[in-house]
């Protein structure tokens, strides 16, 4: 079996964006997520799967540490962003959250402007100084998230005017124009028709080649299609971790075959 | 389907007795909200048909119109026109000429009547009709020696009978008024030499003394609540907003700020005349504030409305969508960038809601201002100044009604609805502020 499959293997060998260690998650008293260690690849769309209330959005929320919003959440561990431990006292989590982004579940779109929303991360990152480096940091981003054909004659538009869809590709734009490196997105298609969906799911899979990807998911078929690696979760561990052809075709653990046959969750 | 059919008793058409008995009820309780809303437009109609009828009154004032000489020999005795001698001369020189005037305005006119000395006419113009002739001439001292035109006040009694206030048979005790008197006025009239007007003086006049209640007007006590609004706007939006942000958006919750939180509410139901003595002892009795000063009186009603901005604005904050500050914190806005650029501009209409109702609150507010001494005569004109709009002795809208409505005058209670008028004429403008300004800033989106 020395053959094609090591050789691919070695070729699609990336850089480890995020590397966690033991992390444990707290809320109160209650333990969310245990022991968990995992190594993100670097372009990569990457799938947390597991039944509801597992704590993939704990885990996901660790990695631009929105976690620290929440009053009674407590992280433990060790999470290193390019080998730079992210929960050091020094690190300004806003710096953090401006090189990984985030898309929700809910498309939020601010109760602005189209463009005030896309330009609202530039903005107070200083990253456009002209009036017309800002359009151009707009476009660009609105093309990226796919609905730049759809807006652009109406830029000053509400953009909580949209569909549900549009919306959500509105917040992948949005998020995208502070250039972050790595995009976190947690359950971006739970609120969306098949169609949104999947305009959502080939906007992924395009953003695939400059970012690092982690895309919570209830769906195994849209882990199964966009991501090339899947970590399933279950009650707070993280049960198994590999490339997702292997996980959906060969799962080691009984619990994750269990899970994607259906028989958990 | 067929069972439908084969059972009309469950028929759609057909109500069956807990479907009846579910419509009676529905129909009865619409019927009691009907008529709760009834009554309270009833009474709301009351209230404001005896508020306007009571009150129109004072916003009319009698007027005599008659020619006067000044008459040097009297006003200016050395004829050298100095500025500081005709000051010397007090309104009682200014009066006999005024009766004067009118008595020989009545027999230019040929107008009856068993009257014959200008004493007698003292009864008919008001006391303030020898100064409004003085400040003239003190204004312009060229003027002595002239007949000059003028509109001067008639008494309260007289304008009271053009109001039907003052009548015949209730006279008989009055020694400001008499039957003859009366007669005369009514010749008067028919003469066009009495005329009933609007009364411009009672909007933006001052406080008059016990004994002339036709010069009454609320204009000082106005500035005086528009100074303590300028005091309390000042010092309760930014305080109450930005303890409301970092209560409701930094600070940890914990025992202490719990224990904040439930003194704030209870801060809210505490009686303002509670902290009218708070103020009195601070402001006044430990921090020598000049006493009866808009300021004080602005600084009290702050205290009071404080508790007021503080819940609605929370509330406001509150209502804003937590989803919109992860948004902001997701395309890494600092905790204070998500603040003030997307929760705060959409908790604003409802802070401006709950300030201006705040305002308005402290606007009609009476009691606190009893004790630090803003209730009473107060004899000033208008205030020189900024400094001393803040700082000299004023009174405020609530208080002069309250203190015109204390005096045995009936021409005072009449001032004293007409005072209601005009608050709740400034009510209703703020209300309508307040409503314009959430229409202005609620973006519909
Ligand atoms: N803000 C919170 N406060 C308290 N407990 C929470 C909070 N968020 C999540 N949890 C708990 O943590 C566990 C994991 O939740 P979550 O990460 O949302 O799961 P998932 O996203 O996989 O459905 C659940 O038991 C949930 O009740
Ligand atoms: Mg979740």
């Amino acid at each position: 079996m020395y053959d094609m499959n090591k050789q691919e293997t070695a070729v699609t060998q990336k850089e480890i964006k995020f590397s966690a260690r033991d992390v444990q998650v707290y809320y109160g008293d209650a333990h969310a997520i245990k022991d968990v260690s995992v190594e993100l690849e670097d372009k990569t769309v990457t799938a947390f799967i597991g039944p509801s209330g597992c704590g993939k959005s704990s885990f996901l929320r660790c990695l631009n540490r929105m976690n620290d919003t929440i009053d009674i959440c407590r992280v433990e561990g060790d999470i290193k962003l390019d080998g730079e431990d992210i929960y050091h006292k020094a690190v300004d989590p806003v710096q953090l959250r401006a090189r990984v982004g985030m898309v929700f579940q809910k498309p939020n779109p601010f109760p602005k402007s189209i463009y005030d929303n896309v330009a609202y991360g530039p903005r107070i990152h200083g990253l456009a100084r002209t009036k017309a480096d800002l359009d151009e940091i707009v476009e660009k981003a609105l093309r990226r998230g796919a609905i730049w054909d759809e807006v652009k004659d109406r830029l000053s538009a509400p953009g909580t005017g949209l569909s549900g869809g549009q919306q959500q590709r509105l917040c992948i734009a949005r998020a995208v124009a502070t250039e972050p490196e790595v995009l976190l997105m947690d359950e971006p298609c739970s609120a969306l028709d098949p169609i949104a969906t999947a305009q959502v799911e080939e906007l992924i899979d395009e953003l695939r080649k400059s970012y690092s990807l982690v895309i919570v998911t209830h769906s195994m078929q849209q882990a199964a299609r966009v991501s090339q690696k899947t970590a399933f979760f279950h009650l707070g561990s993280l049960v198994e971790y590999g490339e997702t052809a292997q996980i959906f075709t060969n799962p080691v653990d009984e619990r994750t075959e269990s899970y994607i046959t259906g028989r958990i969750g | 389907m067929s069972d439908v059919m084969s059972n009309p008793g469950r028929g759609l058409q057909t109500q069956d007795a807990r479907a009846r008995r579910r419509h009676r009820a529905e129909v009865r309780f619409r019927a009691y909200g009907v008529m709760a809303i009834a009554t309270g437009l009833i009474l709301l109609v009351i209230l404001l048909g005896t508020i306007v009828s009571n009150g129109t009154g004072a916003f009319r004032q009698a007027f005599v119109e008659i020619d006067v000489y000044l008459d040097p020999a009297k006003l200016d005795k050395k004829g050298n026109r100095d500025i500081a001698d005709i000051k010397k001369v007090s309104t009682f020189g200014y009066a006999p000429l005024a009766q004067q005037a009118l008595l020989a305005e009545i027999e230019a006119r040929g107008i009856e009547t068993p009257l014959r000395k200008a004493k007698e006419m003292k009864n008919l113009l008001s006391s303030s009709a020898a100064a409004q002739m003085r400040d003239l001439v003190i204004a312009q001292p060229e003027m002595i020696g002239q007949t000059v035109s003028f509109r001067l006040l008639a008494s309260s009694r007289v304008d009271g009978y053009l109001k039907g206030r003052v009548m015949r048979e209730n006279i008989a005790k009055d020694k400001n008024i008499s039957v003859e008197q009366l007669d005369l006025t009514d010749a008067l009239i028919q003469a066009g030499v009495i005329t009933s007007g609007f009364n411009m003086a009672f909007i933006t006049g001052s406080d008059a003394s016990e004994s002339r209640p036709e010069q009454a007007g609320i204009g000082v006590s106005m500035l005086g609540s528009l100074f303590m609004m300028v005091v309390v706007l000042v010092l309760s939006l930014p305080i109450g907003v930005a303890a409301s942000i970092y209560l409701e958006e930094f600070a940890p919750k914990n025992r202490l700020t719990d224990l904040i939180e439930v003194n704030i509410s209870n801060l809210a139901a505490v009686p303002s005349i509670v902290f009218g003595i708070l103020g009195l002892a601070v402001f006044i009795q430990f921090a020598h504030l000049p006493q009866s000063a808009p300021l004080v009186g602005g600084l009290v009603l702050t205290l009071m409305t404080l508790p007021t901005v503080i819940i609605s604005t929370r509330a406001a904050l509150k209502a804003v969508p937590p989803s919109i500050r992860d948004a902001a914190l997701g395309v890494g806005a600092s905790k204070m960038q998500s603040v003030f650029h997307h929760v705060l501009p959409l908790a604003m209409p409802g802070i401006l809601t709950g300030t201006i109702l705040g305002l308005a609150q402290a606007l009609g507010e009476t009691a606190p201002l009893l004790l630090i001494g803003m209730v009473g005569y107060v004899a000033t004109n208008y205030p020189g100044g900024l400094a001393s709009g803040f700082l000299d002795p004023n009174s405020a809208m609530p208080a002069q009604i309250y203190e015109w409505a204390k005096r045995a005058d009936p021409a005072f209670y009449e001032r004293a609805w007409g005072g209601i008028m005009i608050l709740l004429a400034f009510l209703l403008m703020m209300n309508i502020i307040a409503i314009l300004l959430r229409r202005r800033f609620e973006r519909r989106w």
